[in-house]
């Protein structure tokens, strides 16, 4: 290097190099960063439970919404079936009230949850096979999704049955599928209506 | 889990200043802020170098600053540790600057550009310095062009090889050099230093 400096380095390297890599901001940006965050929760470290349960919670989320859905189908259906209803009973459904997965949390649940269950399992049966088969099979579906849910729950909170967030979003489901047998068996019956009219 | 947390959080307070930034990204990643505001005050001042130095302006420098740390938080979950964390926040940092100078046109968009960038003699507008003055190099590196400063801040002051570069900028290897020696030539003749025989 011709123009190398006597102590043999470049003196454009020497001076990119001497300069300082910090300069402080000239305010304080904290504050401001620490009441953006504030608002956002940080995301856990990846782990097996962590992406067990954001792909339940994803599956739950699905299945409340086209529980949703066919709620308001049935619904529109039932409308429907006013003037049309047939005397004959459907037939009996396959589907009980009884949720696939009890076996873990089920104390948590409470006698409340039992109680109510049992009770709406008979309205649940008794609406259910009063639906028109296109409809009936979405509620079918639909438990059976969210019971499915609660069974993969069930099963991942076996193996970590610390983890708040399981335990929450398993109740969440069970809080669903009663949710849904509500629905249904709020429905009016072909019955009801008619004597309505 | 909560008792794992305690125990972190009594250590930070029992020592904080000798912790290691993976120990307080550790904590930070459990929702620690305290421990997340260490490593803004360990940090922000490269950070903010880096973004002044690729940006120009203290404003944009310290909205990038800001921006950085508050999409470093929000993805402290993603960072793997393989790279050390200040690395990690300057990727960010330069994500951040090079998205902002994009929203406001003052980027080249492909490597196409970026080499014609490279080849191209200064515009006027980025003559912003007197002919025949000599610069001090802080000054003279705020008269390149975006491209070529770039790179040579990321790879002169702060020390990441070309391949490292050409990653953060999304350039091409090819083009990283390219804009590399072109700073080096500008840079030399604004601080009236002769060339090299290979500038």
């Amino acid at each position: 290097m011709n123009e190398s400096n006597k102590t043999g380095r470049d003196p454009l390297d020497e001076a990119l190099a001497s300069l300082p890599e910090s300069i402080a901001p000239q305010r304080d940006l904290w504050p401001q960063i620490r009441a953006e965050i504030e608002q956002t929760p940080i995301a856990a470290p990846k782990s097996v439970v962590q992406s067990n349960w954001f792909r339940l919670a994803a599956a739950v989320l699905l299945v409340l919404a086209t529980s949703f859905v066919t709620y308001y189908v049935t619904r529109q259906s039932m409308q429907q079936q006013v003037a049309q209803v047939t005397p004959e009973a459907a037939p009996a459904p396959q589907l009980t009230g009884q949720p696939a997965s009890f076996t873990f949390g089920r104390e948590r649940l409470g006698a409340g949850y039992m109680n109510a269950r049992a009770e709406l399992d008979k309205r649940f049966k008794e609406r259910l096979a009063a639906l028109p088969p296109a409809d009936r099979a979405k509620v079918e579906k639909n438990l059976a999704d969210l019971r499915h849910a609660a069974d993969e729950i069930s099963a991942t909170l076996a193996q970590h049955p610390s983890d708040p967030l399981l335990q929450d979003l398993l109740m969440s489901t069970y809080q669903s599928e009663l949710q849904l047998l509500a629905n249904v068996s709020d429905l009016p019956t072909a019955g009801s209506m008619r004597t309505d009219l | 889990m909560t008792t794992g947390a305690a125990t972190h959080s009594s250590a930070l307070t029992a020592d904080r200043s000798s912790l290691s930034d993976s120990a307080l990204v550790a904590a930070a990643r459990k929702g620690d802020m305290r421990a997340f505001e260490r490593l803004y005050r360990l940090h922000s001042g490269k950070v903010m170098g880096l973004c002044l130095r690729m940006t120009r302006r203290h404003d944009v420098a310290e909205d990038c600053v800001q921006q950085t740390f508050i999409r470093a938080w929000r993805s402290l979950a993603a960072f793997e540790g393989r790279s050390a964390f200040g690395t990690w926040l300057h990727r960010i940092a330069v994500n951040e600057v090079l998205t902002h100078q994009r929203n406001h046109g003052t980027r080249a968009e492909s490597d196409e550009e970026a080499v014609a960038d490279a080849t191209a003699e200064p515009l006027e507008s980025q003559r912003a310095y007197d002919a025949g003055e000599v610069m001090d190099v802080e000054r003279a590196l705020a008269t390149l062009p975006p491209g070529s400063r770039h790179v040579v801040v990321l790879q002169t002051v702060y020390g990441y090889s070309h391949e490292e570069v050409a990653d953060m900028l999304g350039i091409a290897v090819g083009t990283c050099k390219a804009q590399l020696h072109r700073g080096r030539r500008l840079l030399r003749e604004r601080m009236g230093l002769p060339e090299t025989a290979d500038e």
